[in-house]
């Protein structure tokens, strides 16, 4: 547990360094997002549809769309000069490659929305600092939940000639469930209601995000050895 | 060395039985069976899609064999035809990413396998700014930092020039003097002749028999063995 841990750590850091040298996917994400924004801002009717009523799924979509080019990337560096194996020649559990690159892309898609969030609120003019630390709650574990997910089906569609096509396309169906359950509870915080009217869209986010990292967890060694 | 001769078991760092892989339909490596001990150094030679890359990925535990088992004591290092590393991250920040996986605790060895291939002076760079030959002298010291019991080399000359070539076949002879057991795909038998003990023939996935180099000219053992190939 300790090694895996440690490894994990070392690997994290690793793939965060690289963003922090290249931030390739961190400008295409940010730049992506606030295009989102301002597209579907500008594209409402403002007589027929308010900002907020928009607001919690432009949020989302935002936020999703935006995170999915760093979760291609999480593995796509390791393809280049497949730097992967020289990972699995090393005595580090291959789990610590999953958490590893889990928590560094949960860090990546964290700085994502972090400013991806103020931007929203500026097109928007959404009150959301009545309920910010429950809107971050319920953001931070939708993110756990597609995070999870993506970053399995990074590694599994990386040696595959059109990667960048096929995450999406394989992600999608997966986040549907939890894109649904977090923009419902996102709906009512945004209108200042309390976390209590939300709280069975939370559990139901937290049983995806039980279901997801565990599976993940337990499939990624699977899909290495593939 | 190979199936047919016993060594004593504390001295083998590899071993091999049976192994079968196979990609689709295409059986690649036939029945592989191996075994190599402290000190050797083994020559793969065949013909193009002989399976040799192949082979030694299964050895590495890079791929897992379809049937049979390779049991390896000790730890491997590998250059391959990819150099394993992170174009974004200079040579030294490759080699400590993978030294702390390997659990080293004392980075200077960082720095002195650095100095041993022959990359202090740009271990700040970019691995991605390097030449071919820069890049295959990181990999090196990348499969070096942990000084492992085996190391697996595929066309470790490739893209060094004449220099990083003698100093790369000296080291691989130190490494052979102090134990380090070595298998190496290579056709470079001028060079690395002087360096195996052992020289093996793989066609169509199936090994030839194992020939020792002692006393022989491993010029003429090869060009015998790569006769059926010319």
């Amino acid at each position: 547990m300790g090694s895996t841990l440690r490894a994990a750590w070392h690997i994290a850091v690793k793939d965060l360094a690289i963003e922090w040298r290249t931030k390739t996917a961190f400008a295409s994400g940010l730049v992506f997002a606030v295009l989102v924004l301002a597209v579907l801002f500008f594209s409402r009717d403002p007589t027929t549809v308010s900002a907020t009523d928009i607001a919690p799924g432009a949020m989302w979509v935002t936020f999703t769309f935006a995170s999915m080019l760093g979760l291609n990337r999480a593995f796509l560096i390791e393809r280049e000069l497949r730097a992967l194996d020289g990972i699995l020649l090393t005595p580090a559990p291959r789990a610590a490659i999953y958490w590893g690159k889990f928590v560094a892309n949960l860090a990546f898609v964290g700085a994502i929305e972090a400013i991806s969030l103020p931007l929203f609120v500026l097109f928007y003019d959404v009150p959301i600092w009545r309920r910010l630390g429950e809107l971050i709650l319920v953001i931070a574990m939708a993110t756990i939940a597609f995070v999870a997910v993506g970053t399995l089906l990074s590694a599994m569609v990386v040696r595959t000639r059109y990667a960048e096509l096929m995450l999406p396309l394989l992600l999608l169906p997966f986040l549907v469930p939890p894109l649904v359950a977090g923009v419902q509870a996102t709906a009512p915080l945004l209108d200042g209601r309390p976390l209590s009217d939300v709280s069975g869209w939370l559990k139901l986010i937290a049983g995806f995000d039980v279901a997801f990292v565990t599976l993940a967890a337990l499939l990624f060694e699977v899909v290495l050895d593939e | 060395m190979s199936g047919a001769v016993t060594a004593p078991a504390m001295d083998v760092v590899l071993s091999a039985s049976g192994v079968i892989r196979r990609f689709g339909y295409r059986t690649v490596l036939a029945g592989v069976s191996l075994s190599l001990r402290r000190g050797e150094v083994l020559l793969l030679v065949g013909p193009n899609g002989a399976g040799k890359t192949t082979l030694l990925r299964v050895l590495a535990g890079l791929l897992r064999p379809a049937t049979g088992h390779v049991e390896r004591h000790g730890a491997i290092g590998m250059v391959a035809h990819d150099a394993m590393l992170y174009p974004a991250l200079s040579g030294r920040a490759n080699l400590r990413f993978f030294a702390r996986l390997h659990g080293i605790a004392d980075l200077g060895r960082v720095d002195a396998v650095l100095e041993q291939v022959g990359l202090s002076r740009r271990a700040d760079d970019r691995v991605g700014t390097f030449s071919r030959g820069m890049l295959q002298r990181v990999a090196i010291a990348r499969a070096l930092v942990h000084e492992p019991e085996l190391l697996l080399f595929d066309e470790p000359l490739s893209g060094l020039d004449a220099a990083a070539s003698r100093t790369l076949v000296e080291l691989l002879a130190s490494f052979r003097e102090r134990g380090t057991a070595m298998i190496i795909v290579s056709h470079e038998m001028e060079r690395l002749g002087r360096v195996a003990t052992h020289i093996v023939r793989l066609a169509a996935g199936r090994l030839g028999p194992v020939e020792s180099l002692t006393g022989r000219d491993p010029g003429a053992v090869f060009a015998e063995l790569m006769r059926g190939d010319l």
